[in-house]
């Protein structure tokens, strides 16, 4: 394969990762919440898709509005029983006690993915799975089109919500700061209850397409260390960033299995977080903070 | 003086049981459990000195213990007495917590933690790809296999363990890891060398984590060599240390006693959702006592008394 | 008017506030002075509902103010300029304003309220996509006072107005202040640690140390009394 190849698969792969790595920006880059969870998230949006498929035969795209609606559900669920009562929490306890209580949840989700749906690897095969077309002598997935096109439109989507709709702009406003948010009159407790839904349910897009490449219970862990990798490139508390450093990651993931082979693609993602976060910790596409 | 004497009778008294156990126990499954708990207090209470009193949550700790025991394991299956392979593996941690430690300590928050998770994420998949399949022992080393000197070896790292990390809490460079995790702007003003002391809390905690690999390898005949290296590793001494109580010494001995039972009893007794039910009790835990089960008579004293005051209030107001 | 009756407030174990009781009448400003640390900012919280008072009361009118969730006592009416203008600094100087009009009764009116903070303060206008952490200490607290005025109150809090801003600053903040209280009748309760200007500045005053009321009156009487010339004027 030659190398424009890996490039178009690194353009799709990035616009998944930014896609599963939307939701945790704003849960953890905006709420301050560390959400090892997150992956496991995407897993649960992807068996919504697989099973909607298999037993309702419906396209998991069309159950994109479904599977975004349980998770949102969901999310309240979670945010209610877990994380309100950690709102006042000063960052640093915020952040270790999020991070031991979403371990909990990821040995919870995992083992619970295993009883109900067997360690079994699925996929969505649909008419239309294998189908590509040519561009200058490169062959282009229909699904990666849309992927592509999807991450767009969320990514920036949400950085257009929370910049200039007045509910998204509360949520900004809570995370700089939380008291003066209160004396605006903004009810923070609901506003973050619903913020947090709405991050649980972007994942159900990834999850979608997820489904259509392979869903088991284990991938979890491995989604959400991708998510981290590219929140902490884009920049903690930047939205927009995420696609750009989605693509990038992607991209250079892909290039660099041309020369490293595929098993060591993790380790190449994982060194560039590492080098980020020694040589440029507030990330590289946020223009000082904020989004 | 009676004061120190007692301070080390009891634990004297506690050493001396623990010595003398095996002939009390019965059967290798109760003597491979209390080496388990003797693990567990290990990696936790070294966890706890850098992370507990410190207050620099360390997320990647199986980095290190899986470092102590692939050095530990690779040298002496290839012919090193046990004892300096052991020792091998541990200073490898310690030089692998120089090496990540300096770049590493400087980053504050949520990014220490992500990044030395990295570290562990990429020594997993290191290992994973560099050391496929199964380290076997060598036949003379499975025909002498007894029980009783790794039940030993396992006591004898955890006691040292403990006492160091005791015998640093207890001196002034203690004080500074403590002001460190209060306040480290207030820490630095008042003239503490933080990267000094943070260096000092990870070394100490890399070099025993690093030693327990080693005695995790020469407990196993044979295990994935990957296995040393599973991110459980990471969780599971926050979880104990947390559970116990952080930044105390008793906490991860605490932890560790109740992680060990907890998990041993649902996996007797409650088979496959064993995992999901200690999941579940874990969460209850950090959301109802933060600050671990030596928090706990804290607790119940201040409901008691609040429980009171409203009586009294209740009744002036009458 | 918003009457404070018996309250006690505390920080977990620790009391900061013993008994106060305080009328702010309708249309007046009213100054709360007293040196530092004495409990001023923790009485504005507690109107606000960010703090709750472990008894006593707080009324605006004939509402009980202490048992409602903080955005709720937004909406009737209440509003606050934090000590230290906090801003959001990531945000602009118009979206910092438009935040202030967050509840539904204000939005309605953003357009209207917005042309009138801009007249008071035309500074505003000039920087209006200027980010608010980019601004001057004088400009920010402008801002923090547009910002408050955003929700179109009744009552007006000011948490320490002169803190770190040049002596003209203050002066042209408190004429400012002066003509909203006339002009638009919005009652003014300022927390404020130069007492001079405080009792230039006030109607009526109230005086705290250590959590507890310690004088009131006319603030043409406070400011002529021996004791607070001596306890505070003396050292100012």
């Amino acid at each position: 394969m030659e190398i424009g190849q890996f490039i178009i698969y690194g353009i799709i792969n990035g616009s998944i990762y930014a896609l599963v790595a939307v939701g945790l920006a704003l849960i953890m880059g905006i709420m301050g919440i560390f959400y090892l969870a997150h992956g496991c998230m995407a897993m649960i949006g992807a068996y919504i898709s697989f099973w909607l498929f298999q037993d309702a035969g419906l396209d998991p795209f069309l159950s994109i509005p479904l599977s975004m609606g349980i998770l949102f559900i969901i999310g309240l669920a979670m945010y209610k029983g877990l994380f309100s009562s950690m709102k006042a929490f000063s960052p640093g306890q915020k952040i270790r006690n999020s991070m031991l209580v979403s371990f909990g949840l990821v040995l919870i989700i995992e083992n619970m993915a295993v009883l109900i749906w067997t360690a079994n690897e699925r996929r969505v095969s649909t008419d239309y799975s294998g189908l590509t077309f040519d561009l200058a002598g490169l062959r282009v997935p229909y699904i990666g089109v849309v992927t592509v096109i999807l991450a767009i439109l969320v990514v920036f989507g949400l950085h257009y919500f929370l910049k200039k709709t007045f509910f998204g702009r509360s949520i900004w406003a809570i995370s700089q700061d939380y008291q003066c948010a209160r004396l605006m009159g903004i009810n923070v407790d609901r506003t973050m209850l619903i913020a947090f839904g709405i991050g649980m349910s972007l994942t159900a897009i990834a999850g979608a397409i997820i489904s259509q490449y392979s869903v088991s219970p284990s991938i979890g862990l491995d989604w959400v260390n991708k998510s981290l990798i590219i929140v902490v490139l884009a920049g903690v508390g930047s939205i927009g960033g995420v696609f750009y450093a989605g693509l990038l990651l992607g991209v250079l993931e892909s290039v660099s299995a041309y020369f490293v082979g595929v098993h060591y693609t993790g380790v190449v993602s994982l060194v560039i977080l590492l080098l980020i976060l020694v040589f440029r910790p507030q990330g590289i596409f946020a223009k000082g903070a904020g989004i | 003086m009676p004061l120190k004497l007692k301070k080390t009778i009891a634990p004297g008294l506690v050493t001396a049981f623990l010595f003398c156990l095996p002939l009390f126990l019965s059967g290798d499954y109760y003597l491979t459990m209390v080496c388990s708990l003797f693990l567990y207090v290990t990696i936790s209470q070294s966890w706890n000195l850098l992370g507990g009193y410190t207050g620099q949550i360390n997320v990647g700790q199986s980095a290190f213990f899986g470092t102590g025991a692939l050095v530990a394991r690779l040298l002496w299956t290839g012919g090193l007495p046990f004892i300096p392979a052991l020792l091998c593996g541990a200073f490898s941690s310690v030089l692998l917590s120089l090496v990540i430690g300096i770049p590493a300590l400087r980053l504050r928050g949520h990014y220490f933690a992500i990044g030395t998770l990295a570290v562990a994420w990429i020594a997993f998949l290191l290992a994973e790809n560099l050391f496929p399949g199964v380290t076997f022992l060598p036949g003379k080393y499975v025909a002498t296999y007894s029980l009783l000197p790794r039940y030993y070896l396992y006591l004898v790292i955890m006691l040292s363990t403990i006492l160091v990390v005791f015998l640093v809490v207890h001196s002034r460079m203690g004080l500074a890891m403590e002001a460190i995790r209060e306040d480290e702007e207030a820490a630095q003003a008042s003239g503490v060398n933080m990267t000094k002391y943070k260096v000092i809390a990870f070394v100490i905690s890399s070099f025993f984590v690093g030693l327990a690999g080693g005695a995790f390898a020469y407990f196993h005949v044979s295990y994935y060599w990957y296995l040393p290296f599973i991110l459980m590793w990471c969780f599971e001494p926050i979880l104990i240390t947390f559970i116990g109580g952080a930044g105390t010494l008793w906490g991860p001995i605490i932890g560790s006693f109740c992680y060990v039972a907890l998990k041993e009893v649902f996996a007797l007794t409650l088979g496959e959702v064993n995992v999901l039910i200690f999941g579940a009790v874990f969460i209850f835990i950090i959301l109802f006592f933060p600050k671990g089960i030596i928090g706990v008579p804290e607790k119940l004293q201040e409901h008691l008394s609040k429980k009171a005051k409203s009586r009294q209030s209740a009744r002036q107001k009458v | 008017m918003l009457s404070i009756k018996h309250i006690d407030v505390f920080y977990g174990d620790l009391q900061a506030l013993w008994d106060v009781s305080l009328d702010i009448e309708d249309g007046k400003i009213t100054s709360l002075i007293g040196s530092n640390g004495a409990g001023k900012s923790t009485l504005q919280l507690a109107v606000t509902g960010i703090v709750k008072p472990r008894s006593g009361s707080i009324h605006a009118g004939s509402i009980r103010l202490d048992n409602q969730p903080a955005h709720k006592i937004v909406d009737l009416g209440i509003s606050m300029v934090p000590e230290g203008r906090r801003l959001f600094p990531e945000m602009t100087v118009l979206d910092n304003l438009e935040m202030g009009a967050f509840s539904r009764k204000a939005r309605k009116k953003l357009g209207e309220t917005i042309e009138w903070v801009y007249e008071i303060f035309p500074r505003l206008k000039e920087r209006a996509n200027q980010r608010a952490g980019a601004l001057s200490g004088g400009e920010q607290q402008m801002l923090a006072i547009g910002r408050a005025l955003m929700s179109r109150p009744k009552f007006l809090l000011v948490d320490e107005l002169s803190l770190g801003l040049a002596p003209l600053v203050v002066r042209h903040i408190c004429r400012i202040l002066e003509e909203v209280n006339r002009l638009k009748g919005i009652t003014i309760f300022v927390v404020e640690q130069n007492v001079r200007m405080a009792l230039e500045f006030a109607d009526h005053g109230y005086i705290m140390e250590n959590g507890r009321i310690v004088g009131r009156g006319p603030s043409r009487d406070l400011l002529n009394s021996e004791e607070v010339k001596a306890a505070y004027l003396g050292t100012h």
